[in-house]
């Protein structure tokens, strides 16, 4: 609480990544795929702030942006790492300011991102699957017809993503926003990175 | 030396002196033989500013909507009729417009989010329709906005029928801008272009909503024959919906 009342930026501005992601232009996509604005947001500041601050920043970005969406699969995990990772980069290397650094951490960031919904996704299609096919095995009490014919045809309305689905537009949106966000982060991280270390050492300096 | 006259140029003398009432004869000619082509030319150009502009075309179109609208009405009532003769449940209540103010037709989420919520009537489950079909159901709520999860998302499962052979199937989201379409019969009597609606057999949304177009179709596919739809609503260009409200 105390970091929040001497941070009123840090609300305000994590407030606004939410709000961007809803309000992407049309403009600002690639293949209909808007840029992280989480990573964007979450680079300089776990890079400035530490991996304490960092996970615990990403771990509530995470819970602002799944309220956003329906569905079990969650950008919680992914932000909380990539917080935790950027946060302890931040603190045991030199300094990261180049652009060039600051894109190729949010390329990393927003792959690794995508890559724990494809495998989160993965996990429940799997074990969707699974425990169906348990029920159907339930069901038809051995049965061999039921049981041959029950889980395929019950596997229709499973509401999950199939593996070929998933590989294929989870791929195309996995490059898509990884791009989109490696070019924008460059420039947005930097101005981020500057406002973080200056605001950061004010109150740091305040609070000694 | 007496000078030398030219009694054929003497001749010739009335001829040039009316040639331009000749060329005038000779355009008049031209004008009747290429059916009077240079006459409505020119007036085309010379009427063009005076020439029906879009006001008009959008009376006769709002007098078409009118017409299109009392028709409507007129098979509604009809239907409604019918559907109380058969004793089958009646359609779904009004018809609710809602702006879209946040859309995500690509990535992960296939969304969208309405400037209306649970104040304004919108609940979870109510179908959304826009000029061309159905898009999605009403996933959630909140007092002001309404989240409308697409037929193309992953998590979107509706049950619908082809119009010409009434084969039932299941369009299932997959995550692609064209849905999958899962028939529940072997051999479905299926081509490209038969158009789908919403199945009457369907609980979650009202009957008969114009879905899609079959595109390509897999009969080989395990465990059921499946289509890829192309559905008739573009998603991506809607700034408005309609939202059928129980």
């Amino acid at each position: 609480m105390a970091l929040l009342s001497r941070q009123p930026w840090l609300v305000a501005s994590a407030l606004l990544v939410p709000l961007l992601t809803l309000a992407s232009p049309g403009w600002l996509k690639l293949v209909g795929v808007p840029p992280a604005w989480s990573v964007i947001w979450l680079l300089p500041w776990a890079l400035s702030e530490g991996r304490r601050a960092g996970a615990a920043a990403g771990l509530g970005l995470g819970l602002l942006l799944d309220g956003l969406h329906p569905g079990s699969a969650s950008l919680m995990p992914g932000l909380v790492l990539l917080g935790w990772w950027w946060g302890r980069m931040g603190r045991k290397a030199p300094p990261i300011q180049r652009s060039f650094s600051l894109g190729l951490l949010a390329l990393l960031g927003t792959a690794l991102l995508n890559l724990s919904l494809i495998l989160q996704w993965a996990l429940l299609s799997w074990r969707g699957v699974v425990s169906l096919q348990g029920r159907v095995e339930e069901l038809a009490g051995g049965a061999e017809a039921l049981r041959q014919a029950g889980p395929q045809a019950s596997l229709l309305a499973l509401p999950l993503w199939r593996w070929e689905d998933l590989s294929l537009v989870g791929l195309q949106v996995l490059l898509a926003q990884t791009l989109l966000t490696a070019l924008l982060a460059p420039m947005l991280c930097s101005l981020q990175l500057i406002f973080w270390r200056q605001v950061g050492a004010g109150w740091r300096g305040s609070s000694l | 030396m007496a000078p030398v006259r030219l009694p054929r140029v003497g001749a010739l003398l009335p001829l040039l002196r009316v040639w331009p009432w000749l060329l005038v004869l000779l355009a008049l000619a031209l004008v009747r033989l290429s059916k009077g082509a240079l006459l409505t030319d020119a007036y085309g150009l010379l009427s063009r500013p005076f020439w029906p502009g879009p006001a008009q075309n959008e009376w006769i179109r709002s007098a078409q909507s009118i017409g299109d609208r009392a028709r409507l009405e007129q098979l509604e009532r009809e239907n409604r009729r019918l559907r109380g003769l058969l004793d089958l449940p009646a359609p779904r209540g009004p018809r609710l417009q809602a702006a879209v103010i946040s859309r995500e037709s690509g990535g992960w989420w296939q969304q969208l989010v309405l400037g209306k919520g649970s104040l304004q009537g919108v609940g979870v489950g109510d179908a959304v329709v826009a000029p061309g079909g159905l898009i999605g159901l009403v996933a959630s709520t909140t007092p002001s906005t309404g989240t409308v999860r697409l037929l193309t998302d992953p998590g979107s499962r509706v049950g619908v029928w082809v119009g010409r052979s009434r084969q039932q199937g299941l369009l299932s989201g997959i995550g692609t801008a064209r849905p999958l379409l899962r028939f529940l019969e072997k051999d479905p009597d299926v081509r490209p272009g038969d158009v789908i609606f919403t199945s009457p057999a369907s609980t979650l949304v009202p009957p008969n909503l114009p879905v899609g177009v079959i595109q390509r179709i897999n009969a080989d596919a395990d465990p059921a024959p499946e289509a890829l739809v192309q559905l008739s609503a573009p998603v991506d260009a809607v700034d408005w919906v309609q939202v059928l409200v129980p």
